[in-house]
């Protein structure tokens, strides 16, 4: 126990040993035939049914401390990798040899400073040791003592890469549980704001929590996240993708029905419409169920811009789901099938870039895409002065070269550059993924049927988004079924003091969510 | 039943889209041949007449409340009869479905796709339709709500030739004798059937007999105001001279389109016709699975979903030239005015007669 740094008073573990050898044993049997009818284990015995229990695994430590005039031994337990060293040293060592010489096995608890309790159960002591626990055993007593001493790292709250706002708040998720729910509770202050925790994992016992406002969100739903979390059963829970994968309702669906976001002001404005959140423990991830198709292009920034420009935002964020999907598809179906729908005078300009491809539109595309998609991985995987390297190389360098190398034509440059650029508008990483996906069936489709296999391909889409759920909920709301009243913030974002309802899909328990937030203007008019 | 309900509002826009469907195309053409220009007034005659027989529809199964038709025939003609009569309904119902296919890939054939074999183009909308009515009720309608809009962007792009349509076309009114107006009834009423997928339907609504009464007379009302615009509007487009020449005058009108950022609009309207062929497919089809079902005493329809599916791939491509799916055509329109009209009138009958009134028939899935 290198990091115990040794003050005066303490007797060494070699010297304590042998000087109290003989009286120590006949004391301590003395004692616990007194107190209990059962045989106490002795420190030494612990140690050894610990180590075994933990595989004698190095970083679990043991630390035996007397002081001259004490009777008993104590035996300070825990596993240096979980617990902050510091922590240890501060709250119980430091107290311990300032005020050791004064107090007595007995009542030595109480100059603690960390939060102890008392465990009575040995089967506990090696979850409280993984809880990050140091544990006390007292020489001849049954019960000990568990003080908190868990080592917490923290990185710093900044703002998620992936969901960057311009307005609004610029903090985001850590991979911290508590300051996560902390982040929360600042925001709703509520009694409402229920938090349970769990656990799942057979082998990781990796924690979470479930997140809801009473009151709000349907018992119904709650519980069925609760229920369908307690059926996960699995060794290993590590990321919060797995507690996703294992709770989705239709896991071969493309499309996500449960929202990650890593922004607080989106988990808290979900919160209050009714939604539940889980996050994991050591995951910045707040997973918000059941979502609609709509919130997936819901953004903080709408709602701190003018509803008209936070209208238009939106509209835009929707035209690009359409665009990102279907554009290659259509300009595939125009050149390959349709040439006669382009207008005169366009014709010409597309002829003659297309005329001395060698490849059909829908091989010229599938390049171009894959292309593109190879390049945004690399970037990502890259560290980032590289990676702007490689988005310039791949880029312009490609996208220059292969168009004058008579490979792709100029126009699927555009078609292929503005489908990408629609990709990424939409706020939620999980859902440009879908999109990206999707695009390719209906590119297929296209260069097979023309417009005919367009339709067909959105058709089934959307056959398959009214079919979707989120926890038994429809994930098309409120367009399938077609809920006017909650039109109002999905296409469009009306002024703040009209969106009187929550959204129905969510099935909240109270519906009403704002009332007459101008009535101040009634009140002037009379004036 | 209760996560299978749809409300009034919901059946309104399922009537709307089993209507409106093939017919569209050639309605016009068909009419021109029978009642020259008055084959509008077919149109408002065979509207009418509907609405009588959507009455008599609604009068039948508001005794037997939460039952479909195949629930009700047995009760009324005994279960031995009723279970033939039933397979009787199944089977037109596939053929009208079967029709529909036809007619879909006579068209697109003509215009799109000459080369395409006919089996990939049938396919595709009857996978693509199977997998939507393997759902409940509920989610049809709901996918139906969501392709209505595309009716309206139809109803602008005809609206379009009014720019350059000519009055006088339709003159002079009523010179072609009420006979020939009578005669191109039928053939509206061919055009306009679809109102009969209330006979299962209704079943599955929720709320007032009026309300349910209302939704569909008002979506027949609705599509029979849309018919006639359509009809209309190509009669003053065309003379007679040029009409008799095109056999689908809704596309030869819009093929003559051309907006500065596209051309040909006849492309962009069959694109979104499409997806009114395949609603009042899908409408056809979830009827015959219901009836398949019933006849089978099956638990649900989804099992007999894929096997109706290729049923009607299968039969959809036996006629091989235009001239027999003509006759197909004959026959099949023939069948849906007799199982809509004659035999509910006699259902509606027998019901009256006999005091039936639904108690047991509590439908379920």
């Amino acid at each position: 126990m290198t990091q115990f740094k040794k003050p005066k008073p303490l007797v060494s573990e070699e010297q304590q040993k042998a000087s109290s050898s003989q009286e120590e044993e006949t004391r301590r049997t003395a004692l616990t035939t007194q107190t209990s009818t059962k045989a106490v284990m002795t420190l030494e015995e612990r140690e050894t049914q610990l180590s075994s229990i933990f595989h004698k695994s190095s970083d679990l430590n043991f630390k035996y401390i007397s002081f001259d005039k004490w009777a008993r031994r104590l035996l300070f337990v825990n596993l240096e990798t979980s617990s902050d060293v510091k922590l240890v040293q501060e709250q119980i060592i430091n107290p311990l040899f300032e005020l050791g010489e004064t107090i007595t096995p007995d009542t030595f608890h109480l100059i603690i400073e960390a939060e102890t309790t008392i465990e009575a159960e040995f089967n506990t002591a090696s979850g409280l040791l993984l809880d990050g626990k140091t544990l006390i055993f007292i020489e001849g007593y049954d019960v000990f003592y568990a003080a908190s001493t868990a080592a917490t790292y923290k990185r710093d709250i900044v703002e998620p890469t992936n969901e960057r706002v311009i307005r609004g708040a610029h903090d985001g998720f850590i991979e911290d549980l508590t300051t996560n729910i902390t982040m929360l509770r600042k925001r709703i202050k509520s009694p409402k704001l229920v938090v349970k925790y769990f656990t799942v994992g057979k082998e990781t016992h990796s924690k979470g929590a479930i997140i809801y406002m009473e009151g709000i969100a349907n018992q119904e739903i709650v519980q069925k996240v609760e229920h369908r979390i307690s059926c996960i059963d699995s060794d290993s829970v590590l990321t919060p993708g797995n507690i996703i994968e294992s709770i989705e309702d239709h896991p071969y669906s493309p499309f996500p029905q449960i929202m990650d976001t890593e922004r607080p002001d989106r988990a808290a404005g979900n919160l209050m419409e009714g939604r539940i959140v889980v996050m994991s423990a050591l995951s910045p991830m707040a997973s918000i169920m059941p979502a609609n198709f709509f919130s997936f292009y819901q953004s903080s920034d709408d709602y701190n811009t003018r509803w008209l420009l936070g209208s238009f935002f939106r509209f835009i964020r929707i035209f690009s789901f359409f665009t990102a999907l279907g554009f290659p598809a259509v300009y595939i179906a125009v050149v390959s099938y349709h040439f006669e729908v382009i207008p005169s005078g366009m014709v010409l300009a597309i002829k003659s870039s297309l005329e001395n491809i060698p490849y059909p539109p829908l091989i010229e595309a599938m390049i171009m895409e894959l292309t593109i998609e190879l390049i945004r991985e690399a970037s990502i995987r890259l560290p980032s002065p590289i990676g702007q390297t490689i988005a310039i190389v791949g880029g312009l360098v490609i996208g220059d070269a292969v168009v004058s190398a008579g490979l792709v034509s100029n126009m699927m440059i555009i078609v292929v550059a503005i489908t990408a650029i629609s990709a990424y508008i939409v706020p939620s990483s999980e859902m440009s993924e879908a999109v990206r996906i999707i695009r390719f069936p209906l590119m297929v489709l296209a260069g097979t049927l023309g417009f005919i296999g367009i339709v067909i391909g959105f058709m089934v889409l959307f056959i398959h988004l009214t079919k979707l759920t989120s926890f038994g909920t429809p994930f098309f709301s409120p367009v399938a079924p077609l809920r006017m009243q909650n039109l109002r913030d999905t296409f469009i974002r009306l002024p703040f003091w009209k969106l009187n309802q929550r959204p129905l899909d969510a099935k909240p328990q109270k519906l009403r969510q704002e009332n007459r937030s101008r009535k101040w203007e009634e009140e002037e008019d009379e004036e | 039943m209760k996560n299978n309900s749809i409300t009034p509002r919901q059946l309104f826009f399922v009537i709307i889209q089993t209507q409106i469907g093939v017919g569209i195309l050639s309605l016009p053409f068909t009419l021109f041949t029978k009642a020259k220009t008055d084959g509008w007034m077919s149109v408002m005659i065979a509207g009418v007449l509907i609405q009588f027989v959507i009455l008599m529809i609604w009068l039948l199964m508001k005794r037997f409340p939460g039952s479909t038709l195949y629930d009700v025939i047995p009760l009324l003609i005994g279960p031995a009869a009723g279970k033939v009569l039933n397979a009787l309904y199944t089977i037109h119902f596939i053929f009208v479905s079967v029709l529909i296919l036809m007619y879909f890939h006579q068209i697109t054939g003509r215009w799109i796709f000459p080369e395409t074999p006919k089996w990939v183009m049938i396919s595709c909308v009857a996978l693509t339709s199977g997998y939507l009515i393997t759902s409940s009720a509920r989610i049809i309608a709901r996918f139906f709500i969501i392709m209505t809009p595309l009716l309206i962007v139809l109803f602008l792009l005809i609206a379009y030739s009014y720019t350059d349509a000519h009055l006088l076309y339709i003159l002079p009114v009523g010179v072609h004798g009420m006979k020939n107006v009578l005669v191109g009834t039928q053939d509206a009423t061919v055009a306009l059937l679809g109102f009969d997928a209330a006979l299962v339907f209704f079943a599955y609504t929720n709320g007032k007999p009026e309300k349910k009464l209302k939704a569909v007379s008002l979506a027949a009302l609705c599509v029979t105001l849309f018919y006639t615009y359509v009809t209309f509007t190509t009669f003053i487009y065309f003379n007679s001279e040029e009409i008799i020449i095109v056999p689908e005058p809704v596309l030869y009108m819009l093929k003559a389109f051309s907006f500065k950022v596209i051309e040909r609009t006849d492309l962009v309207f069959m694109s979104l016709w499409l997806v009114s062929v395949a609603t009042s497919f899908m409408s056809y089809l979830f009827i015959a699975a219901k009836g398949v079902q019933s006849v089978l005493k099956l638990k649900h329809h989804k099992k007999t979903i894929p096997y109706l599916v290729f049923t009607s791939i299968i039969l959809a491509t036996i006629p091989k030239s235009n001239l027999q799916i003509q006759q197909w055509g004959k026959y099949i329109s023939l069948s849906g005015i007799i199982f809509t009209i004659p035999i509910i009138c006699l259902l509606l009958i027998i019901a009256v007669a006999r005091k039936k009134q639904g108690g047991n028939a509590q439908y379920e899935k």
